[in-house]
Formats: structure tokens, sequence, C-alpha cells
């Protein structure tokens, strides 16, 4: 780490919140989490070398992961406890979504995070509780990341461009936004974004359904893989690793509930690493929960 | 209610509109648009596109000679700044040519163009992935005329938004789209076929595992994969049964025949029926039998009998039992 700069923020995420506090608070305590949680020991090491600073709680994929008030107030004391912000993470949203919301954003204290995956949800924290601050998260902020691609000869799309949301954020009072690390990152990737700009790390989100296929393992009839059905939470316990036969696909990727997630590449990584060293990334998101 | 139609060329113009589509909606990528981008992508097809001038404004003329109404699909995932100053001027060009209707995806968008093209009609795509009421306030408060709901939703919640924003048109899919992700949340490309093809159609195995290690119970592990068998044979349903249509043309797969008395109630304005780069005689055998099953709700078949009919119409009683062509399976229950 560069001592010109200040390191970046880093916030952890979490669908359930008992899994921010087993983060330990030295640094071998953080590494040997972030190894047994992420899988990678060189990132891990490298990860440890930041304290936490902001508590992640909900989900930004799943309308089933939204915390219930109960949950999401002792979220709030702990975080309290540990001297750390809480923000709330939001998925696309069903109107039942804005129902719940309406039910826990009152739970948060004033000045706290919505992360928001929806343009709906935006509006509403924005007419209702204007005293919370709005994150536009990463399903907002689109770019193409297939993991297929690979790293060369990619479209433009895959450039990440914030110009287009600017009038959005403006409307509505968004103060951070929060991207997935590029495919096509380069040196000069970073250093051309807003400073308020969130990224994560070490995993992309690729594509999200509303439709979930381990959702439905304990759903009968006509209704299975249908949608706005109950939901007995299988993807908190397990997930899968994707493959393709007879491919050698440059990324792995996972389906973990309704959503395909990719992991960096080392090279990709590298890249935010440097970023960080040269104080071009305000913060790192970081899934504190195993996938 | 009126039926939306894709379009790729004149011909189809007027033969939908005899088959009783009303609105038609099509893609256009000038040369302009290749010589500066590169790609075909203003609008996520690479096929199925307008590519001459001349040809979509007779496409316009053909559409208000049969009182249709024509759109231009603007709506990719995402856009970079300079491709938003280029939608503008396609927005332009495409009012110079008598069209009626933008169906945009970038929020962000839609205010620039209500400043430059305030005679167009502002449609919110189904790929801005807005499906509850502030979404639809927001969308009616930056200018839009309709919106296009996702396809992932039930008819109960199609109900509410429209409820919350009476002044506002809604419109819901009712054929042929089978994408499984959600379309504002998918951002993956659709590969060539030997490439992969669209990520929900590609070649993926499954292999699963306790998150945070530790191994799975063979009980549950067989339950994942008769989990897997039933998904697969669910995503053959989605996509067309095979791609199948039976010799007139008409497509299996996603289908909302059977909610159309649900969504008449719902207040729903429009129904889409999509596949852009689709052969004509699918095409038309689309329109006509949602056509065929609105002729008897407005003849007062009740929501039976029009269950019924349109499980007759293929045939394809068995399949539509299974509930897996349903885009509203809760209608099965009623």
């Amino acid at each position: 780490m560069a001592a010109s700069h200040s390191p970046p923020e880093l916030a952890v995420s979490a669908v359930n919140p008992a899994s921010l506090l087993r983060i330990g608070v030295d640094k071998p305590s953080r590494f040997a989490h972030w190894q047994a949680t992420l899988g990678d020991p060189d990132f891990a090491r490298w990860l440890a070398g930041f304290a936490p600073t902001h508590f992640y709680v909900g989900s930004e994929f799943c309308e089933h992961l939204l915390p219930g008030a109960k949950v999401l107030k002792k979220a709030v004391d702990h975080a309290r406890d540990l001297n750390l912000p809480i923000a709330l993470l939001t998925p696309i949203a069903s109107p039942q979504v804005i129902r719940t919301l309406a039910d826990l954003l009152p739970c948060l204290p004033e000045g706290c995070e919505v992360i928001a995956n929806d343009w709906g949800v935006a509006h509403f924290v924005r007419e209702r509780f204007p005293a919370l601050r709005l994150v536009a998260g990463r399903i907002l902020c689109r770019m193409q990341k297939d993991p297929r691609l690979g790293q060369s000869n990619l479209p433009a799309q895959c450039d990440f461009d914030p110009g287009p949301l600017r009038t959005m954020f403006s409307r509505l009072g968004v103060c951070r936004m929060e991207i997935d690390v590029p495919l096509s990152v380069n040196d000069n990737t970073f250093s051309t974004l807003p400073t308020h700009t969130s990224i994560h790390v070490p995993f992309s989100c690729v594509a999200k359904g509303r439709m979930c296929r381990i959702g439905s393992l304990a759903i009968q009839g006509s209704e299975r893989f249908a949608v706005g059905r109950k939901c007995r939470k299988e993807c908190l316990k397990v997930s899968a690793r994707l493959e393709r036969p007879a491919t050698s696909d440059a990324f792995s990727a996972y389906q973990l509930g309704n959503t395909i997630v990719c992991r960096h590449s080392r090279e990709m990584l590298g890249f935010v690493m440097t970023a960080v060293e040269r104080g071009l990334i305000s913060r790192l998101v970081v899934p504190g929960e195993a996938i | 209610m009126k039926i939306v139609a894709p379009v790729a060329s004149m011909e189809e113009v007027k033969a939908l509109s005899r088959a009783g589509a009303r609105e038609f909606y099509c893609g256009f990528v000038p040369d302009a648009w290749i010589e500066k981008f590169g790609v075909l992508n203003a609008n996520r097809r690479p096929s199925g596109n307008f590519r001459s001038h001349a040809e979509l404004e007779q496409a316009i003329r053909i559409a208000h000679q049969n009182d249709c109404s024509m759109s231009l699909v603007l709506n990719a995932q995402s856009y970079t700044n300079d491709q938003l100053t280029a939608l503008v001027t396609l927005a332009e060009l495409f009012r110079d040519m008598g069209g009626d209707a933008l169906i945009v995806s970038d929020l962000g968008l839609i205010g620039e163009l209500v400043g430059h093209v305030p005679s167009l009609r502002i449609h919110v795509s189904s790929v801005a992935t807005c499906r509850n009421g502030s979404a639809a306030r927001l969308c009616r408060d930056l200018g839009a005329s309709r919106l296009i709901l996702p396809r992932d939703i039930t008819i109960g919640e199609a109900r509410e938004i429209s409820a919350e924003t009476p002044d506002l048109e809604i419109e819901t899919f009712i054929l042929n789209d089978g994408c499984i992700f959600e379309e504002g949340a998918c951002a993956t490309v659709h590969l060539p076929r030997n490439l992969g093809g669209p990520i929900c159609m590609d070649n993926f195995v499954n292999h699963y595992s306790r998150r945070g290690g530790g191994s799975l119970k063979e009980s549950i592990l067989d339950k994942l994969q008769e989990n897997d068998r039933e998904y697969n044979q669910w995503l053959w349903y989605r996509f067309s049964c095979g791609f199948k249509t039976t010799e007139t043309g008409m497509p299996f797969g996603p289908c909302g025949l059977c909610a159309l008395p649900a969504l008449l109630e719902s207040r729903i304005t429009a129904v889409k029926i999509a596949g852009r780069e689709a052969p004509l005689a699918r095409k038309l055998a689309s329109v006509q039998m949602v056509r065929s099953v609105l002729d008897r709700i407005e003849a007062g078949y009740d929501a039976e009998q029009i269950m019924q009919f349109a499980k007759e119409l293929r045939p394809s009683v068995e399949s539509c039992n299974k509930g897996y062509m349903c885009y509203y399976p809760e209608v099965l229950k009623r």
C-alpha cells in the first residue's frame, strides 16, 4: 500500500448479518477469514491489510433474502457496537418488496446507505426516506460481463461508461455507485471513474433471474420454476460451480441462487490492487459469505 | 386491448395488420450507426432490423394506412454516452419518417427524448426491468406513456402496478419470449451457437457443493439431480418446446393466452408478441392466436371457456397442463 494515499473503505456484504461478526479485528484473523471465504490465499492476504469500514446487509439479487425487521434491527445494533456504518442491500423489486422496504427502512439510522438495484426502489427511498443516502447498485450500473468472452476483442459495451447514468443520479440524489470490474479493465479504467465509485471484488454478477432453479427444489406442479412463489432459501447452503464441457473458459463461473457470478481473473485483480495503491478506488465491496 | 407485434419488413406489416395486430415494433440500424460504432447493438439484435431508411418509412406508411402504429426499439442493456447522443439523432430520424413511439430501456434517455422529439410517445422497455408501482410512477413522471412489464411477473403484480398508475398504459408479454434471466440484469451476449449461444441455453454442467465447505448428503444430491432434470424439461418448454411450431406456424412455448381475461380485468392496455427475428409464418400465427382468443372474450366466453379454447388452438392440452409453457401459471389453479 502506498503511504501517500488513504486506504480504501472496505464494505463487507452478507445476507446473514451474523457472518459479518466472524471477521477478526487483527490481520491474521482477517486473513484466515478471507482465505476460508474467498478461497484465494494471495487475494486474502492482500485484503487482510484493510479493516472493514462498512457492513452491507441484505441482497442485491433476490427478493426472498431481504432481512426481516427484527434481524435488521439486530444488525444495526451490532454495527453500532463495532462503530461501523450499516447499509441495506436491495434487489430488483416486486410490489411486495416495496411494501417490505416500507417496514424495513425506518429501522435504519439517518444517513445510512441504501444500495438500490431498482429505479423504483431508488425513487421510493428518495420520496419516502430522504434522510437515507442512495447508492446505485451494480445491477443499475450496467455493462457487458459475459465470462465466456475472455478478455480480448471485447465490444464497447464491456467498458463501463458512467455518463448515461448522470441524469438519473442527479434526479434521484444518488451519492455513490457500485460496479463490477469491467472485463476490459486496464490501467486507465479506475482513473476515469467518478470519485464515489465502489468496486466489487472478487466476483462479478453476470446474469440474474427472478426464477430460481435451486429455489424450486421443494416446489411441485405447474408453478415450479415460476416467479413470485415461496422459497426455502436453499441457496444459502448450496451453490454450484458451472462448467462448460470441452471449453477452456478463462473465468470460473458459479450459480448462486438465481444469479450467475464469475470470479475475476488474477490479471483483473492485479489492476484493482494497483488502482488501490494509486488511491484511485474509494471503496471495495467484498462478499462476507463463502460462495 | 392492443396486440403488439414485431416486424422486420414492409410485407410483414401488411400481413400482420390484416391478422389483427394494432401496433408494431421494429429495430433500425442505419449504416451511420455501424460506421460510428462498428456494432449492431442499437437494440440488442444483430438481425431482424430494418437497415434501409426508405423501407422503414414505407413500413410506417403501410402501418398507418391500416390504422396501426409503429414503434422503434432503442433497448440495449447499456449504451455509452456517445451512443446515447446517436440514439437521439436516430429518434429524430424516426420522427421525420412519421414514426409513432420509441421503446426505451435507459431511463436517463427518456428526458432527452422528451426534449428532442416531444411528438413521439415513449414506451419504457421491459429491459428497464421496472416491475413495481414506484418504478411505474417514476417512468410516468419522466414522460413515458407506457410501461412494458418484464416477463417474470404475476398477474396480481401487473394488476397492482396498473392500479397504482392509472394514467400510464401497461403492456405485458403474451407469446414467444423465453429468456431465463431478467433482461435488464443479464450482462451477457448472445454468442453464435457454436460458441455457446445465449448463456441460458449454453451447455453448463452444475457441480453442486455445500457453501463454505463440507460435502452434501446423497439424499440432497439426489434431489438436486431430480431438480436439474425437471429444470431441463422446463427449459425445453420455455424454449418453445424445442422451437416447434405447428404446420401453420403456431408456436409452442411461452404463452399467456389463458391469462387474457385476467389481464383485461387488470386494465392491461396491450400484449406483446416477442420475436423480431422470427419468420413471418410464426409471427402471423402468433397474432392470429391472440386475436382469436380476444375475439372470443369479446363474444362473451367466460374464463374457463377461454382456457379450453386456448389449449385446443395448437392443440397443446398436454403441454399446457404441465404449466411450464405458461407466463402466468397461476391461472391453471383457478
